[in-house]
């Protein structure tokens, strides 16, 4: 009893740290997303501007994307506002804490660089093959290791990706990317 | 009308009518139910099918297997909070949660029982008001569909969320994502940088496919430190009341009739579809409840104001196509070419003509309402296993599947690069709390927006008709008094939330 309650203590106050901080993170995050947009959304206007105009109607190709990126603009500046006086308002991060949240994120970046792996996969490999080696990875990566589990893993990646490119090139009559081996 | 009626009733009651019906309404569930696989392709996969049967079967077929999507649109937006179809995004608002805090099957059956509701209503309006009110319908000019847009975005913007500011710039973001590729007035290339990938611009399927389906199976996953491996998504112990649904759904009878209304008014107008009414009827349903605050947490009255709304726009977007010959939806757009490949004229003379395919297209539309009722009702059991399948299964499948119905949308590999880039974006802002359905409902009404924009000023110079026409006027007013509401109702929560 004695050693839970101090322990308990150290993890609400380390919990208090972590929202302190991802306030603060996150109070970030915005400013940089919404700068680079704005910087984006900046040169597009320019861009747009060199759109060739029409002689029949006064709106040319480029006003209508103009007015929009231009209202855009002016939101991420509102938006840029607000955070920077959430951010003002933060205590500083504490050290680590990129490294903690990357740690944390793992899985989601695991199963996000697979699925990169793949959809690059696809025309190289072609469909099913590209299928058959991410369904496996990605169920493997999140808990099918068991041999039981393994096997019925193996046999949803035959089923999706051999399987699926067969209903859809002898029933709907869509060819999916076939690759060299195909 | 009463001998055309028969007629067509005696055409539609066939065997081999309501069997090829029948087959339309669990292809259309099923393809609804799988995220990235939406109504149209259902549809455009259907129509070689229909080429050899007559017309009235064939169109029947489709309707069935349209009227069948708009009810499977809930499955994976209650199960999986991914909406099947754009028309099922707010259902994920209210379904997913209840879903989520044990009760997928009270979700589901409301779901069914509204769509179902929502369809019968709307095939009932379609029979008595198609001619006045497709008459509604084409008084709107280039000036109120714009500012039925711009109606639109402020409703979604302030609707979900909790900044509208955000709202407006996940919307507005959408409307430019929508200007990518070819000018929909001259065809010139913008913002392509003379890429292939862009070339095409954005299929707003690909964008909705990104945003929602990868943007949520990589938060399905993402937290590790929690003992999530192999963990179901939604909680096992089911149970499925379908009878206490019908009494709960049916004790809401104002907001099952005025998100019905919502639906047919809005299906409609052409281009103004599902997607805008389920999320419009969900704000009404909203702005009228006595517990608002419960709306997002798991509210029945959202699930019966989405899911009966959205299936009303079936009926409603009938409405335009048969009486004016203009496609309320791409879907209509895919009936509309069914009929015409059986060399029917589609226009204004269409009911004078044929008054029998036209009222055995009426009667298609209930007898459809009543067989997805009683398929679903029957099959949800099956629908349910969605739950014990676990998530290491759920996630790499869907995102195959995502893969898949972002590739045979337009055979492109292209797109699929996109999806990846879309997804990786919608993932961020999520992240970051952006809402993203405006961004959605953005890049679908952007080129209606443009084009509608561009035309009325090409017949009129003048910027102030969008003022003084009156539809116009009222539904600007209406968009002015969306945002109003919700800056007072965000002002009010902040004066609530800081302490005396």
């Amino acid at each position: 009893m004695s050693s839970s309650a101090p322990s308990r203590q150290t993890r609400s106050s380390d919990r208090v740290v972590v929202d302190t901080d991802t306030r603060r993170a996150s109070a970030l995050a915005h400013l940089l997303l919404n700068g680079t947009l704005l910087v984006l959304f900046g040169a597009l206007f320019v861009q747009a501007g060199a759109l060739p105009s029409s002689a029949w109607e006064p709106l040319g190709a480029g006003s209508f994307p103009r007015l929009v990126l231009a209202v855009l603009m002016l939101i991420n500046l509102g938006i840029m506002a607000q955070e920077w006086l959430h951010y003002r308002g933060a205590p500083s991060a504490a050290a680590g804490l990129v490294k903690r949240w990357l740690w944390r994120q793992r899985l989601a970046f695991g199963v996000l660089a697979l699925f990169v792996l793949y959809i690059l996969g696809v025309p190289m490999l072609g469909f099913r093959l590209a299928s058959l080696a991410f369904l496996i990875l990605v169920q493997f990566a999140l808990g099918a290791r068991r041999p039981r589990s393994l096997a019925i893993a193996a046999v949803i990646a035959v089923t999706f990706s051999f399987g699926l490119d067969w209903l859809f090139r002898d029933v709907f009559i869509i060819s999916l990317p076939r690759g060299p081996f195909s | 009308m009463t001998e055309a009626l028969f007629a067509g009733m005696d055409q539609l009651f066939t065997l081999s009518t309501m069997v090829t019906m029948l087959l339309g309404v669990v292809a259309g569930v099923i393809a609804a139910a799988i995220p990235g696989f939406t109504i149209t392709m259902a549809i455009v996969l259907t129509l070689p099918l229909t080429f050899t049967m007559d017309p009235l079967q064939g169109v029947a077929t489709m309707l069935a297997v349209y009227v069948g999507g708009y009810s499977g649109g809930l499955i994976s937006a209650a199960l999986l909070g991914i909406p099947g179809t754009p028309s099922s995004v707010a259902t994920t608002f209210d379904a997913f949660p209840m879903a989520r805090s044990g009760q997928p099957g009270r979700a589901l059956a409301l779901g069914i029982w509204a769509s179902f509701f929502g369809a019968l209503i709307s095939a009932i309006i379609l029979i008595i008001a198609a001619p006045p009110l497709a008459m509604i319908a084409v008084k709107l000019g280039a000036w109120e569909y714009f500012s039925l847009i711009i109606f639109a975005m402020t409703v979604v913007a302030s609707l979900v969320g909790k900044s509208m500011l955000k709202g407006l710039m996940t919307g507005l973001l959408g409307l430019f994502i929508a200007t990518v590729g070819a000018d929909p007035m001259m065809g010139v290339a913008r913002f392509t940088f003379d890429a292939d990938l862009l070339a095409n611009g954005f299929p707003f399927l690909v964008v909705l496919i990104g945003i929602f389906a990868v943007s949520q199976l990589l938060q399905e996953v993402e937290d590790a430190e929690q003992p999530q491996r192999g963990k179901q998504l939604i909680s096992s112990n089911v149970a499925f009341k379908p009878l206490d649904a019908l009494r709960e759904t049916l004790a809401h009878p104002v907001n099952l009739i005025r998100s019905s209304l919502v639906g047919v008014f809005i299906g409609a107008v052409p281009g103004a579809g599902g997607s805008i009414a389920n999320l419009l009827a969900y704000d009404q349903a909203k702005r009228a409840s006595k517990t608002p605050e419960q709306f997002g947490t798991g509210a029945p009255e959202g699930v019966i104001a989405s899911e009966s709304g959205n299936s009303a726009t079936s009926g409603g977007g009938l409405i335009p196509m048969i009486a004016l010959g203009i496609p309320g939806s791409a879907v209509d757009a895919v009936l509309m070419a069914s009929l015409m490949v059986h060399g029917i004229g589609i226009g204004p003379r269409l009911i004078l003509d044929n008054g029998d395919l036209v009222y055995g297209m009426f009667m298609a539309m209930l007898l459809a309402a009543f067989m997805v009722l009683v398929v679903c009702l029957f099959s949800m059991r099956l629908f349910l296993r969605v739950t014990d399948v676990p998530r290491s299964v759920i996630v790499p499948v869907v995102l195959v599947f995502c893969v898949v119905g972002a590739f045979a949308l337009n055979n492109r590999v292209t797109d699929i690069y996109l999806l990846l880039g879309v997804g990786i974006f919608g993932y961020i802002l999520s992240k970051l709390n952006y809402p993203l359905a405006p961004l959605v409902l953005g890049v679908i009404l952007g080129p209606i927006a443009e084009t509608n924009l561009r035309r009325a000023l090409m017949i009129d110079e003048n910027w102030a008709l969008f003022f003084t026409r009156p539809i116009s006027l009222t539904l600007l007013i209406l968009a002015a008094v969306s945002v109003a509401f919700a800056i007072r109702h965000r002002l009010r929560q902040r004066h609530a939330a800081t302490p005396a």
